[in-house]
């Protein structure tokens, strides 16, 4: 990693209204290649928006978002990540009645250009079904490669979600909350599949648990009512008079 | 499993070829019209309970499919560069470039919008067929004639039946065939999370679009064999009703299998056949049907072959059988009281009964034959039958239920205590 | 001149009816997130119930109370169908209303025949309220506007204005937390079900008198008000006020004009070769007018999918 990398990401005053409420209020961020960055802030603070207006779901009212040279405020989620950029959500959002198998092989589908394919039978893409066996083992989740997907613990659901994130190679990774939910020791394991997934990539993360935060980030935003109110590294945010002020203890342990 | 699915299939295939020797003339029309009924319901089904979304104007792509295979049958005659048998042909091009321009309105937007669009675009194209009399013959239709080809004068029910065989299990081949593919696969995960799939990179309208022009494609050429069927079309093949009832055969069978639709459009289709001639009320029944099982058995029919496989192995059949028994006779009792009630006032409101009573008034309430006796409306005799029939059925259902109650709770704790001698044993 | 503004009053009139019918389509859209296929099924029972009261009771007595009966059937719709499949989602829902409407119209046919009744304006409300130029404009076209005005009113009032409306807003836009606060939601949902349903009934009640009364009404009605809610975007009152307006004008203007695109070609000099295509070409407009509303959603659909008033969902 460069010294001083360039920024792959860059959001840029940034602003949402919805109905009469502004959620983003003029939003800068940079995700510098190869980084990986954190988005911390208390709840209602917008991050998950800020997820949304990055990846296609809502148009910015105002200002631009760069992705890898190409503006893309105000485009289509499919074209966004067909430059590469994928996202997990932060409400499990599957494919209910598939199974786990089904559902990772649709992420993997994409890469490799099936999409329009009518004239050959699935199976017979062994590429696809072994890039789709080796993200289950990934992810931990090949004793339930034949499960259905809703029937799944909440835990093995957001394994899932980050499994599909990944499954498409992105050169940007957006996860929104991927350890929501799961025990310690489950929340160590995703920590260390996130690093090793995201090695080479760019990763702008949405976490509460701040040992996660700081054992995985380069660099961390904080964003309050809908601002980024500080950016640094992990110790710049930690001894950081406003952060400390915005969430007076509530979960940032000090 | 997978060998008794082998197995009914072999079976109902071998039935399927016999099916002309076994029965009688009218039947084999009537089984022609059961054929024809399956493969619109699988072609429905192929964009409602595969791709998620439900259509209730599929009639547009089965009428355009026969008055494009007419046409065909007109201009070619029988020989030449289209023989006969495949004249469905001509339905299948033209439902798949129709459905290609109305799935693209259509599929702009999802759930219970797009169900309302497709409707609109059947009625719209409802309305404007009687204008358009060059290509839709107005009130009267249009007409074609079989034409003998590859020696076969398709003169007799018989050869159409054979014909419509060949067309409809290739479909269903091509449709199940279909479902294996990568695009087949991604059109369940439209059903699933079509928002989903955006994120991970996919053009959902121009998937959904292609969906649906395939779906109408199948959905013509079932609109291609009736022709060849009837030698006509007709645009009250575009109406309100048709559309309805693919959609309540295609959810009597059950979405959630291939074959499900099938099965519900075969035994409507029967049902109706057998019974129209019995009852007016043919169309309420079948209406009441799809009310219960839409509250009742949401699976469908296959659904509730498919409890009725795993209830065996849970309870045993032994256990099973005289609850089943009590259940069906349950349902007949309740079936007879309202179709007692039905036909009853149907014929007491019927314009006939009306306009004979107000011939001659003084005579009262005329008595109804029904079932081979005379009742008299307005006694009292008359409706404590499908009063107490009803009844007894209620009072049949709350028994049965409290039966299945006991025989569930007996089956858990007879579990519970094994597996607690299991633990004891195993300490 | 005269003709132009008859023909707009009738569209008015028309589309004030149309709204009447899809105002509670809309709210219950809005409230419960489900499509109530037989909501024009119950505009149709308000015509057969009237019908069938008003020998017994008078006409007017029969308008008052057919709508009271409609709303009960309401109730018990919403009471005994729909709250036990309502946790099957929202497309089961939409399938039992669906045949819950195929029911109702069987029955209509069962009880009153497959073929239009005689229920007519009465005696005395067919004469013309006023002339314009040559023609009579009658007082019963007025006084199904005025109905649907003063509905429309009422509602406004009662939603905005009383304590009634207040809650029942609030469990449209927030149910668990109006539940939270002590107001009965389920019992809210099931009058805001049934008021809709009494409304559908009291626009068929009066308009079948006008208009025919046939147990086709339903199917050809809802399709038009499904567009009207798919032009003025769902959940919208002044979405489907707006549509409702510019469906019944279009509609109602274009049924007079005898012109056809070939005409238009016509400026062109393509007349002759329009003639001979035919077809689609030569219809004149008054021909097409019942597939304006569908033509008009076409367009919406290309241009704004969510309605010209809807919010982007």
């Amino acid at each position: 990693m460069s010294k001083n990398p360039q920024p792959i990401l860059t959001v840029s005053a940034v602003r949402k209204v919805f109905g009469e409420t502004e959620i983003i209020r003029g939003v800068d961020l940079e995700l510098r290649d190869g980084q990986r960055h954190a988005l911390i802030g208390p709840n209602g603070a917008g991050k998950s928006t800020l997820f949304h207006l990055i990846s296609g779901h809502y148009a910015p009212d105002e200002g631009r978002i760069i992705f890898d040279g190409h503006e893309i405020q105000g485009a289509s989620p499919e074209y966004i990540n067909r430059l590469g950029l994928a996202r997990s959500f932060q409400i499990t959002n599957i494919f209910p009645k598939l199974s786990v198998f089904e559902n990772l092989r649709i992420a993997v589908m994409r890469r490799h250009g099936l999409q329009n394919t009518l004239w050959r039978f699935m199976s017979s893409y062994a590429n696809v079904r072994e890039d789709t066996d080796r993200l289950l083992e990934q992810v931990r989740l090949q004793s339930r490669r034949d499960a259905i997907a809703g029937e799944l613990s909440y835990s093995e659901q957001r394994s899932m979600e980050i499994a599909m994130a990944l499954a498409s190679e992105p050169k940007v990774i957006l996860l929104d909350e991927p350890t929501a939910g799961m025990s310690h020791e489950e929340t160590d394991y995703a920590i260390d599949l996130i690093k090793s997934a995201t090695q080479g990539r760019s990763l702008l993360i949405v976490e509460h648990d701040m040992d996660a935060v700081f054992s995985l980030c380069d660099r961390i935003s904080v964003l309050v009512y809908g601002q980024v109110i500080a950016t640094g590294t992990p110790e710049e945010i930690r001894n950081n008079q406003k952060v400390k002020e915005a969430y007076l203890g509530e979960e940032f342990k000090v | 499993m997978k060998s008794n699915i082998w197995i009914s299939l072999a079976v109902g295939t071998g039935l399927l070829l016999a099916f002309p020797a076994l029965v009688s003339q009218p039947l084999v029309n009537a089984g022609i019209q059961m054929l024809i009924a399956a493969l619109f319901a699988c072609a429905f089904n192929l964009l409602c309970g595969q791709a998620g979304m439900l259509s209730f104007g599929h009639a547009a792509y089965f009428g355009i499919g026969t008055f494009a295979t007419i046409h065909t049958m007109n201009a070619f005659g029988g020989a030449g560069l289209l023989p006969t048998p495949l004249m469905p042909l001509g339905g299948a091009l033209i439902g798949l470039l129709t459905g290609g321009v109305a799935g693209w309105f259509a599929t702009k937007r999802t759930g219970t919008y797009f169900a309302m669009i497709t409707l609109a675009l059947a009625e719209l194209l409802h309305a404007l067929a009687p204008h358009l009399k060059g290509v839709f013959g107005g009130e009267a239709g249009i007409y074609a004639m079989r034409m003998p080809a590859w020696g076969i004068s398709f003169g007799s029910s018989i050869e159409v039946y054979y014909l419509t065989l060949a067309w409809v299990f290739v479909s269903l081949l091509l449709l199940y065939l279909f479902t294996l593919t990568p695009m087949g696969r991604l059109s369940l995960g439209l059903r699933e999370n079509s928002h989903r799939l955006k994120f991970l990179g996919y053009d959902v309208h121009r998937l959904s679009v292609t969906v649906f022009a395939i779906s109408a494609m199948f959905a013509g050429v079932a609109g291609g064999l009736q022709a060849l069927h009837t030698e006509s079309a007709n645009y009250v093949l575009f109406e309100g009703h048709v559309s309805a009832a693919v959609v309540l055969n295609s959810y009597i069978g059950g979405v959630s299998a291939f074959l499900g639709p099938a099965l519900g459009a075969v035994l409507m289709t029967f049902f109706g056949y057998a019974v129209s001639d019995l009852t007016r009320s043919w169309l309420l029944y079948q209406g009441l049907l799809f009310v219960l099982i839409m509250m009742f058995m949401p699976t469908g029919l296959i659904g509730v072959f498919k409890w009725l496989g795993t209830s065996r192995k849970t309870y045993g059949t032994a256990q099973l059988l005289p609850l089943i028994c009590l259940g069906l006779s349950t349902g007949m009792i309740l079936t007879a009281g309202v179709v007692f009630a039905v036909e009853m006032l149907q014929r007491v409101f019927s314009l006939d009964y009306r306009s004979m009573s107000a011939l001659s008034p003084a005579a009262g309430w005329a008595p109804i034959t029904l079932f081979g006796r005379d009742w008299l409306p307005n006694s009292i005799g008359t409706w404590i039958v499908p009063l107490s029939l009803l009844l007894v059925g209620v009072a049949l259902t709350s028994q049965v239920k409290r039966l299945w109650r006991s025989l569930v709770d007996r089956v858990e704790h007879h579990r519970e205590n094994s597996d607690a001698a299991i633990r004891r044993n195993e300490r | 001149m005269d003709y132009l503004i008859v023909s707009l009053l009738n569209g008015v009139i028309y589309g004030l009816l149309l709204f009447m019918v899809s105002a509670g389509l809309t709210l219950v859209f809005g409230m419960m997130g489900i499509l109530n296929f037989a909501h024009a099924s119950f505009y149709m029972l308000g015509a057969y119930f009237a019908y069938a009261l008003k020998d017994s009771i008078g006409f007017w007595a029969a308008l008052l109370t057919s709508p009271i009966l409609v709303g009960v059937v309401g109730v018990v719709v919403e009471k005994y169908f729909l709250r036990r499949v309502h946790q099957h989602g929202h497309a089961h829902e939409l399938l039992l209303t669906f045949g819950l409407s195929f029911i109702i119209t069987e029955l209509i046919k069962l009880f009153f025949g497959n073929f239009p009744v005689e229920y007519r304006v009465p005696q005395s409300m067919d004469f013309a309220l006023f002339q314009l130029g040559t023609m009579n404009y009658p007082a019963y076209r007025i006084f199904m506007g005025s109905v649907a005005l003063v509905m429309f009113a009422l509602i406004y009032l009662l939603l905005t204005r009383t304590r009634v409306g207040i809650v029942v807003r609030s469990a449209i836009y927030k149910p668990r937390m109006a539940e939270a606060l002590g107001h009965n939601v389920p019992l809210v949902f099931m009058g805001v079900f049934g008021v809709g349903a009494a409304l559908s009934g009291l626009a068929g009640a009066i308009a079948g008198a006008f208009y025919t009364t046939n147990p086709n009404m339903a199917l050809e009605l809802g399709v038009i008000v499904f567009v009207v809610v798919v032009v003025g975007g769902l959940g919208s009152m002044g979405g489907a006020m707006f549509a409702s307006i510019l469906i019944g004008v279009v509609t109602s203007l274009s049924v007079g004009v005898s012109s056809s695109l070939a005409d238009v070609l016509a400026w062109v000099g393509a007349r002759e070769w329009a003639e001979q295509v035919g077809g689609l070409l030569t219809l004149e407009l008054s021909s097409l007018s019942a597939t304006i509303p569908f033509t008009l959603m076409l367009l919406i659909l290309m241009m704004r999918p969510s309605g010209l008033m809807g919010d982007k969902n």
